[in-house]
């Protein structure tokens, strides 16, 4: 799937779906985003919003969360229960929020208020790239001790749910999306960070270390989270 | 061992009895000169020993045996064990005896029963449940464990409750009062069954019952003033939470606003290659943008506070490299008048930690230093310590440094170095950074003034250093 920003050069200007109350910040940002290339529909509300999505899909929506009429959240929770699309949340509220665990169910990312442009559009960037994969189902199983819910941003370990941060669903969803085929780390990278975050690949290994010990069964033996040594990495399920 | 005495005495009193006549009798027989008279006396006191033992052996068998009996019974009894009820008893002495010893046997296991009951009822009431189902239930145990016809619990002054006269025959009125230290809580009445007998161990039991009552009573207006409390301070701190997002929401939206047009307008000036009036390049909406930064930073201050206090700081940890966070704080600071120098002997090694929370700890440690350090240069310098997995950050600059007396003092809510007065700052930013570093396993530290830090130079002595310490991996393929 060739879709991305217009910096890069691909088929076709990503589409986005622009939706804040604040009418200055909607204009200035939206120029910002169409002077990167990118192809960017505004809505100054949710109900607006619902009727702009009516027209056309877009890529990727980016929506901030407080709003009158219909609140980010809401709208967020309608236009998942529509389709896939992917959603960034703009929000003055930041991580560490009680809201923003409300976020993770509707959000594929968000960024905080005020926000930093370059750091808005390498989000979005990072979003784009991962429009290609595409999971069987909402439930991964790989074994008998071992199931994803990446959805969810969790995963069942022996019975139990271990919860997985963002990046983590981020790498297993690029990881599980290509089940048994060895994924590169400079893949998984561009995946699992914006370009703004100084990613390098021992980002990937440490994660992946990380990620190994709270999935495995025995971290020094993996059944399913492979090293593919100096290339990447390969998620496998247990022979059934 | 009564028992033998007893055995003794009687046999003794018996054998006296038949010997004594039987020896007078004799002696006057000695004193009238019959011949043969000493052998004749002789053969009759000892035939009067004899009579006289055999015959106290079975008065004594006849006494002590069923003494005996009851003296074992009573053993039980005082035990707190069950007895079977007597034979019956020839109307005697004994008889009576036993019959008493029986009334003492039911009255015991009655209050036995009672006390039990009661205990069972003390320790099953539940003050937190509150007053008036205590009230409730403590009086429909009264009853059944005190074995009464009725009983209700009154509150209020025991003087004014009106105490019902005794009718004969008819059910007996009882009360005790409802006492727990010198505080009067009420009155406890009731009525026993006429058929009963109400001794004073029943009326002491009736009180102790009551006292209870009083005690659980007042425990239910604690628990209920403590309950109350909790709500309270929990509805203000929802408020308190609520009011600090609001704010930090209705100032975040026109920073946003700010920070949008100082990046496009800075971004306009630098292609335009616009000028300042000194004729050097236009730095001022790059500095509207490091300000509406800076702003936004002390707003997300206050609402970690806020945070910290209802414990709900939740860090993510993210794998990042500390180094180029670091430097993009100091950029956001916009102290280009101070000089800066970051030292990375990290080697690669990244930190395990929440990365918006570190970047918060990062801009506090920097902004202190510019703040405090008098204008000398900032230092950062990165260390690991691969055997604990830790990374060490430490921010120094060669100001005036911290004094001895306000070493701790710096780490608490509202502290200000120095002379504070003319300083800006919340006060708020060692305090949140040392929270957050704890809250993401690590720590923050003020360096000793002969401090054993790795790192030579870097010790109070020359300015103030702080440590940031964080859980870290080395950066290997694996």
């Amino acid at each position: 799937m060739m879709i991305g920003g217009g910096p890069a050069g691909h088929e076709r200007p990503a589409r986005l779906l622009l939706v804040d109350d604040d009418s200055n910040l909607l204009v200035v940002l939206a120029e910002q985003l169409r002077d990167d290339g990118y192809d960017v529909a505004t809505a100054r509300d949710g109900v607006e919003a619902m009727r702009r999505l009516e027209s056309g899909w877009p890529d990727l929506a980016i929506i901030d969360m407080m709003m009158p009429r219909l609140d980010g959240l809401s709208l967020a929770r309608e236009i998942k229960a529509r389709a896939d699309l992917p959603i960034i949340v703009l929000s003055a509220i930041d991580a560490a929020d009680s809201k923003a665990e409300l976020l993770d169910e509707v959000a594929e990312d968000y960024v905080t208020k005020p926000y930093h442009y370059p750091e808005l559009r390498a989000r979005v960037n990072r979003v784009l790239r991962r429009l290609g994969d595409r999971l069987p189902g909402q439930r991964v199983v790989l074994g008998r001790a071992l199931s994803l819910e990446l959805h969810r941003r969790s995963a069942t370990v022996n019975g139990t749910q271990v919860a997985l941060t963002p990046i983590e669903s981020r790498l297993l969803y690029a990881l599980a999306a290509n089940l048994g085929q060895t994924v590169s780390t400079e893949t998984l990278l561009l995946r699992g960070w914006a370009d703004t975050e100084d990613a390098d690949p021992s980002y990937v290994w440490v994660s992946m270390r990380r990620l190994r010990t709270k999935l495995e069964t025995d971290p020094n033996r993996p059944r399913h989270l492979v090293t593919v040594r100096g290339i990447g990495y390969r998620l496998e399920a247990e022979p059934t | 061992m009564s028992g033998s005495a007893l055995r003794v005495r009687i046999t003794i009193a018996v054998m006296a009895a038949a010997v004594l006549p039987v020896g007078a009798f004799g002696l006057l027989l000695l004193a009238s000169g019959s011949p043969g008279a000493i052998t004749l006396v002789l053969i009759a006191l000892v035939v009067a020993a004899l009579v006289g033992l055999a015959v106290g052996g079975l008065l004594v068998s006849g006494i002590v045996g069923p003494l005996r009996a009851l003296e074992a019974r009573l053993d039980r009894i005082t035990a707190g064990e069950r007895v079977e009820p007597l034979p019956a008893l020839p109307d005697d002495e004994l008889g009576r005896l036993a019959e008493r010893q029986e009334e003492l046997a039911a009255d015991v296991a009655r209050r036995n029963r009672q006390v039990a009951r009661a205990v069972d009822a003390i320790t099953a009431w539940a003050p937190a449940d509150g007053a008036a189902a205590l009230l409730e239930r403590a009086a429909i145990d009264a009853r059944e464990a005190l074995g009464l016809i009725d009983a209700r619990i009154d509150l209020g002054d025991p003087d004014a409750i009106e105490i019902e006269e005794r009718v004969p025959g008819e059910p007996r009125p009882v009360s005790a009062d409802l006492l727990s230290g010198r505080e009067m809580a009420g009155v406890l009445v009731g009525h026993a069954p006429a058929t009963m007998r109400w001794e004073p161990a029943d009326q002491d039991l009736l009180e102790l019952f009551a006292a209870s009552v009083a005690v659980a009573l007042r425990d239910a207006g604690l628990l209920a003033r403590v309950a109350e409390q909790n709500a309270r301070l929990v509805a203000l701190d929802a408020e308190k939470d609520d009011f600090l997002r609001g704010i930090s929401h209705n100032l975040q939206t026109p920073l946003a606003r700010i920070r949008a047009y100082a990046d496009q307008l800075a971004g306009e000036v630098a292609a335009s290659g616009g000028t300042a009036p000194s004729g050097e390049p236009d730095r001022r909406p790059a500095i509207i943008a490091e300000q509406s930064e800076r702003l936004s930073r002390m707003v997300r201050q206050l609402l970690t506070v806020s945070r910290l206090d209802s414990g709900v700081l939740h860090p993510v940890a993210e794998v990042f490299a500390l180094a180029p966070r670091v430097r993009r704080a100091w950029e956001a600071l916009g102290a280009s008048e101070v000089s800066f120098e970051l030292e990375d002997e990290a080697g690669g090694w990244l930190a395990l930690a929440d990365p918006d929370q570190v970047d918060q700890v990062l801009w506090a440690l920097l902004d202190n230093a510019v703040k405090y350090g008098g204008g000398t240069a900032v230092r950062v310098r990165l260390e690991v310590a691969p055997a604990a997995g830790r990374i060490r950050l430490t921010v120094a600059d060669d100001g005036p440094g911290v004094a001895e007396g306000d070493r701790e003092r710096l780490f608490t809510r509202y502290a200000r170095g120095g002379a504070s007065d003319d300083r800006d700052g919340t006060g708020l930013g060692l305090y949140v950074g040392r929270a957050l570093a704890r809250a993401n396993g690590g720590d923050l530290v003020l360096e000793g003034a002969e401090s054993r830090s790795p790192w030579p130079g870097v010790t109070a002595a020359s300015g103030a250093a702080f440590t940031l310490v964080l859980p870290a991996e080395a950066p290997t393929e694996g």
